[in-house]
């Protein structure tokens, strides 16, 4: 709980009273996570959509069972990502994750790492080739921990699987990951 | 390169589909509103401050507020240490009895009565706050309301002294128990308090105290309370 802003635990506190306009500031502050993990697991934005919404709205009428004073964030993950399975099991339409073209730098993007300065967009665009062709499984796990930069904690809610899971799991999808992308590794 | 670092490298380059807005499908929020031409200086004066006592073991010397949570007309502060006050009658500073048509003129918003018959008296302060005291279950109970307020939501510590939420039928509120607490109406010297449910809708704040009271019994007699 160290560092997270103690704001979030008054809001969630008049949430949890009714105070629908403090929810709608939690959401606000979630909303972008929220939606790219039910994309990463539906990999289409209409439906990533609609299981962000409705899972937003299936948080707030569960928010008396949640616990003030944790972390909201997983706990809103989770219900977000299962509603973006049950929409997968719905449908069949499945997009590819994309590269963004050279040049289009989201707004308040900090400034590249040095990881990011050595890698081309050629070098980017295969990488990313290269994990979207694994499993879902494996896809899924290495998308929530490198792409979306969730905690373990947060890869183990959105997955169903407990951290210690979450770290095997990671392990042995880098390796599928270093299998199609190793000959340039 | 080591290719955990490399994919880490990638999330800043993905490209994602816009973020929609997401709209909640919640029940409406109460409108909050505020007197035409009430000064804000003057709303922010009539607030009720409540200074939770909330860590004794700190210096005295310490005296810094520590926090802040608002909700409609009622600012709750943590303190580390409780200001002096005395324990007083429920009806201590909330102003003289007034007819119950008085208390309806001066109260633009939905005024709440006690489910009593008769009603129990009203009592109308600087002519704007109205309160009843009345028996609830062998208890002595009061009710404030204010039909003005510009609930803001500051910060609120954690502490001894439990803050919960605690609608009344989708209208937001707040729960205060434990702990007394100092409770200051303006212009009227402070006093200690106990239980308390405070709630807001319409713009209206209305504020439930009893010392014996719980939480389940003040959200049962904020719904039993009748507009006037």
């Amino acid at each position: 709980m160290e560092g997270r802003p103690r704001e979030e635990r008054d809001l969630v506190l008049l949430a949890q009273g009714g105070d629908a306009r403090a929810y709608e500031q939690l959401v606000r502050a979630h909303q972008e996570i929220a939606f790219r993990v039910a994309y990463v697991i539906t990999r289409n934005p209409a439906d990533a959509q609609d299981a962000a919404q409705e899972g937003v709205v299936k948080a707030w009428r569960a928010l008396g069972r949640f616990r003030a004073g944790e972390p909201l964030r997983p706990w809103l993950l989770r219900i977000v990502a299962n509603e973006a399975r049950n929409r997968v099991r719905s449908t069949g339409r499945r997009d590819r994750l994309a590269v963004r073209a050279a040049g289009a730098v989201s707004s308040g993007e900090a400034a590249p790492s040095p990881e990011d300065a050595v890698l081309d967009a050629d070098r980017r665009r295969t990488l990313l080739a290269a994990l979207e062709e694994l499993p879902a499984e494996a896809r899924e796990i290495l998308a929530c921990r490198y792409l979306l930069e969730l905690s373990e904690d947060e890869t183990g809610a959105v997955l169903g699987l407990r951290p210690g899971t979450v770290k095997s799991r990671t392990a042995r999808a880098l390796d599928r990951l270093r299998e199609a992308y190793g000959p340039r590794t | 390169m080591d290719l955990a670092r490399e994919l880490s490298g990638l999330a800043g380059h993905v490209d994602w589909p816009p973020t929609p807005e997401l709209r909640l499908t919640l029940e409406p929020a109460p409108a909050r509103r505020r007197r035409g031409g009430r000064p804000l200086a003057l709303v922010l004066a009539v607030a009720v401050l409540l200074a939770l006592a909330v860590a004794f073991a700190v210096p005295q010397s310490r005296a810094a507020i520590l926090r802040f949570l608002h909700l409609g007309a009622v600012t709750i502060e943590r303190v580390d240490r409780l200001p002096a006050a005395p324990a007083r009658p429920l009806t201590a500073g909330i102003g003289p009895v007034v007819s119950l048509d008085r208390a309806r003129r001066a109260f633009d918003g939905p005024l709440l009565v006690p489910p009593l018959d008769p009603p129990p008296p009203a009592h109308l302060l600087r002519g704007d706050t109205v309160s009843f005291v009345f028996s609830y279950r062998g208890e002595p109970v009061l009710l404030n309301e204010w039909e003005f307020g510009d609930g803001f939501l500051k910060k609120l510590a954690s502490g001894g002294t439990s803050v919960e939420g605690a609608g009344v039928d989708g209208s937001p509120g707040l729960w205060v128990s434990g702990a007394v607490h100092d409770v200051f109406f303006p212009g009227v010297s402070p006093r200690l308090a106990g239980n308390v449910l405070i709630w807001e809708r319409n713009g209206a704040t209305y504020r439930l105290e009893g010392r014996s009271l719980t939480k389940a019994d003040a959200v049962s007699l904020a719904r039993s309370l009748t507009r006037g």
